[in-house]
């Protein structure tokens, strides 16, 4: 319930929520402020989706939003994507609202599901929005050999979709995503279809590739393990209504152990964080 | 499973083929039936009419198969273009709907004389009708495919800020190619029918003319004869559609063929 | 509301100025047609109003026909279908068979139906039959067997017998086909049983009705047929659709909007 006024042409030490920064409003990417989603009910009874929800996202960071289904992350995400509207607050992304952000495709976004054509080639799956973006022809090739070479499946450039598993799939979506180069990456639950060992592969694959491009991600998932391994920092929301609870620093070096005892004892905070959350009403 | 199905259509190929030489017989030989040259004569006798009058049948199979295939072609563009419009435009839904139902209820074989009387041109009549019953096949089946587009997949586009004609020409016109090709086999072996339809009306050429004169002629052979070509025309149009789906369609669709045997 | 509104009224609108235009002349001028070619609508419904008794009486000889054929051909498809689905190897290649029937074009089957049968009736209800099994054939066989995924198994864990597991399961599974097909069919027949009535020994029926008048360059009854042949064409078909929203009113395809 609290929403810090942050004063702009004096952003010394004021009472804030957690996430605002206000050292460095430039070094965040994307700017969260206010931000209500509220759906009317058919009885009268509204649904509030997100409450007030204060969260600043710095360049580079690896982020994810974590909590149960109802909490309100994807819709957050899809919020930021400007693929839903917010009924009240406002969101900057990369200083320009998140409409113009789509406009000048600065975000690439990953799916739950891989969401490929069925009558394009894995290869020209991964073309689509250079086509769109019109991208020359040449640059395209290269950039499209580049991102099978980073998920691994150069191999598989001409098969179809229905050819590859699930996992593979999914896989064709995230080197889609970045062959668009763009600066910050959109991800909602992108490995909660696929089995524990294929997601422990893929984390380390998105880990790996995070690395080398730099990216800010904001990265949404109901397994606090995942959130813990992957993350900077994890923001736990939790449902009726969607909010934000805590943000939770990880502070841990990488590769990180889930062996550890570091790990465990971030990863039992929040999930005793967790508990009640299914006894509410 | 696929080489089994080649071999299954030889055998009911062979069965069917045997079963009609037996009926023949039966009708001939049995009950001594004295029109049974004419209700089910043999088949070999068929045949073999067919293979001396070869070259004639297949001139008159000629004419009236490319006369359909150009209504076909035609009405399927119109059927398509159709499809686009109601799908940008509600209110062009709206008007449109309606009536493209109501006009499968007309009987079309029936419009076909009044058509010829309007037209006055036996190969543009042809053309005319065959056009018709093909637009409403094609244009029911690429609207639905259109309309039936998973949201994610529009999503996607939607992400990329994907204009309204990038996401026709990248997303929903290809996705609609499989329904579009249900619609085609459907509405291919209707043209040959039309056609020759309009064949019987007073043409001077095409396989339906040798079948009316065949049977006014009392002359069974041939018209047995122009019967099976009739049939193979049918047959061969739904192949070639067949074919031609092979070519652009290549891909399975995430619903594939249920099988619950 | 008015989006049901505007859904019944466009049409409405587009088909009076359709009429409208018809009936002032511009389709004569555009397609260089004289006034005998292509009669008015209002000579059309003034033909129609002079012998309407005579127009009923020969609609209602083709619907019969035309319905008669189509439960036996639907009766005769549904049952190939059952033969197939019980007999999975060889009945597919018996559908094909089937389906091969359908190239035939009706223009032909008529004249061979006039040699099999001698009253028109018999002829028209024997070629509709023909034309009306091969897509009642197709559909209620991919009803029958397009079962969603592990409903076959959760029949075995029960060790249902094949009846309960045909009329449990497959029956109900392929009600919504079944009436595509009926669908399809109603206007097939209706087609079928007209074209039959051209070629026939008929002397009665909406075939007829269409052939002599234009024989007699009677143009206006012609189209007048043509009318009334459209509009039971459409109103059988409303019928099957009513049919349909009660008997299916638990499948999708009636719950969604």
């Amino acid at each position: 319930m609290s929403s810090a006024v942050v004063d702009q042409h004096n952003p010394g030490p004021v009472q804030t929520p957690f996430g605002i920064d206000p050292s460095s409003p430039i070094g965040s990417v994307i700017r969260i402020q206010g931000v209500n989603m509220v759906y009317p009910g058919r009885d009268g009874h509204e649904t509030h989706a997100l409450r007030e929800v204060n969260l600043d996202i710095r360049q580079g960071e690896f982020i994810s939003l974590l909590g149960p289904s109802g909490c309100g992350k994807t819709t957050l995400l899809r919020i930021i994507a400007d693929l839903l509207e917010p009924t009240s607050g406002e969101v900057l992304v990369f200083g320009v609202t998140p409409r113009q952000a789509r406009m000048n495709r600065q975000f690439g976004i990953v799916f739950q599901s891989p969401v490929l054509y069925e009558w394009r080639t894995v290869r020209n799956n991964i073309r689509l929005p250079l086509e769109i973006m019109k991208v020359p022809k040449a640059e395209q090739e290269d950039r499209i050999d580049q991102q099978l070479d980073l998920v691994g499946l150069t191999k598989f450039a001409n098969r179809y979709p229905h050819q590859l598993s699930g996992g593979m799939q999914q896989r064709v979506g995230i080197a889609r995503a970045l062959a668009m180069k763009p600066a910050l990456l959109l991800m909602d639950e992108p490995f909660s279809a696929s089995d524990e060992f294929t997601r422990e592969k893929l984390n380390e694959d998105l880990l790996r590739i995070w690395k080398i491009s730099q990216k800010t991600v904001v990265f949404v998932t109901h397994n606090i393990s995942e959130a813990v391994y992957l993350s900077d920092r994890v923001v736990v929301m939790s449902p009726h209504p969607g909010r934000v609870s805590s943000v939770i620093d990880v502070d841990l070096p990488r590769p990180r152990s889930q062996e550890s005892p570091e790990f465990f004892s971030l990863y039992t905070r929040i999930r005793r964080g967790f508990e009640g959350v299914y006894h509410q009403p | 499973m696929k080489t089994n199905l080649w071999g299954v259509g030889l055998v009911w190929l062979v069965a069917v083929a045997l079963a009609w030489e037996w009926g023949a017989h039966l009708l001939a030989v049995e009950f001594h039936d004295p029109m049974a040259g004419s209700k089910l004569p043999y088949l070999h006798a068929v045949v073999s009419t067919m293979v001396e009058n070869s070259g004639v049948l297949f001139e008159a199979a000629e004419v009236t198969f490319t006369q359909a295939a150009i209504g076909f072609a035609m009405g399927g563009l119109i059927g398509y273009v159709l499809a686009i419009l109601m799908s940008v435009s509600r209110t062009v839904e709206r008007i449109a709907f309606p009536y493209l139902i109501v006009s499968q209820m007309i009987p079309v074989l029936g419009l076909a004389p009044i058509v010829f009387n309007l037209v006055r041109d036996m190969n543009a009549s042809r053309m005319v009708i065959a056009a018709y019953i093909t637009f409403f096949p094609v244009a029911a089946n690429t609207l639905a495919g259109f309309k039936s587009v998973d949201d994610e997949k529009r999503t996607l586009m939607h992400s990329y800020a994907a204009g309204r004609t990038t996401t026709y020409l990248k997303l929903m016109m290809p996705f609609a190619l499989p329904p579009l090709f249900a619609g085609l086999k459907i509405a291919a072996p209707l043209s040959v029918t039309a056609s020759i339809l309009v064949d019987m009306l007073g043409s001077k050429n095409g396989i339906g003319v040798k079948l009316l004169y065949a049977l006014y002629g009392g002359n069974m052979d041939i018209f047995w004869a122009s019967v099976v070509t009739s049939a193979l025309l049918g047959v061969a149009s739904y192949l070639a559609v067949l074919g031609a789906e092979k070519l652009v369609v290549p891909w399975e669709t995430a619903s594939g063929p249920g099988d619950g045997r | 509301m008015t989006d049901r509104l505007k859904n019944f009224l466009w049409p409405l609108g587009f088909g009076a100025a359709f009429l409208g235009v018809w009936q002032m002349g511009w389709f004569h001028a555009l397609l260089g047609l004289a006034p005998f070619q292509l009669p008015v609508p209002t000579e059309i419904v003034e033909s129609l109003t002079l012998h309407l008794a005579k127009t009923l009486d020969d609609c209602a000889v083709t619907v019969s026909g035309a319905l008669a054929g189509l439960v036996l051909g639907s009766a005769l498809g549904f049952l190939a279908a059952v033969v197939a689905t019980m007999f999975p190897k060889w009945g597919y290649g018996g559908l094909i068979v089937i389906s091969a029937l359908n190239a035939v074009p009706i223009v032909a089957l008529s004249p061979i139906m006039n040699r099999w049968f001698s009253t028109g009736m018999e002829q028209k209800i024997g070629v509709v039959t023909v034309v009306t099994m091969a897509a009642m054939a197709i559909n209620a066989y991919r009803g029958l067997t397009s079962l969603r995924p592990f409903s076959l198994d959760l029949m075995k864990s029960y060790a249902a017998p094949g009846s309960a597991v045909f009329f449990q399961l497959r029956l109900p599974n392929s009600l919504p086909g079944v009436f595509t097909a009926l669908k399809i069919n109603i206007t097939s027949a209706m087609i079928a049983a007209i074209v039959s009535e051209y070629f026939a020994a008929s002397t009665s029926g909406l075939g007829f009705g269409i052939k002599d008048n234009l024989r007699k360059a009677e143009m206006a009854m012609g189209w007048a047929y043509i009318t009334v042949a459209s509009v039971a064409g459409v109103i059988l078909f409303l019928v099957i659709a009513l049919i349909e929203k009660r008997v299916l009113r638990w499948h999708t395809s009636q719950t969604r909007g």
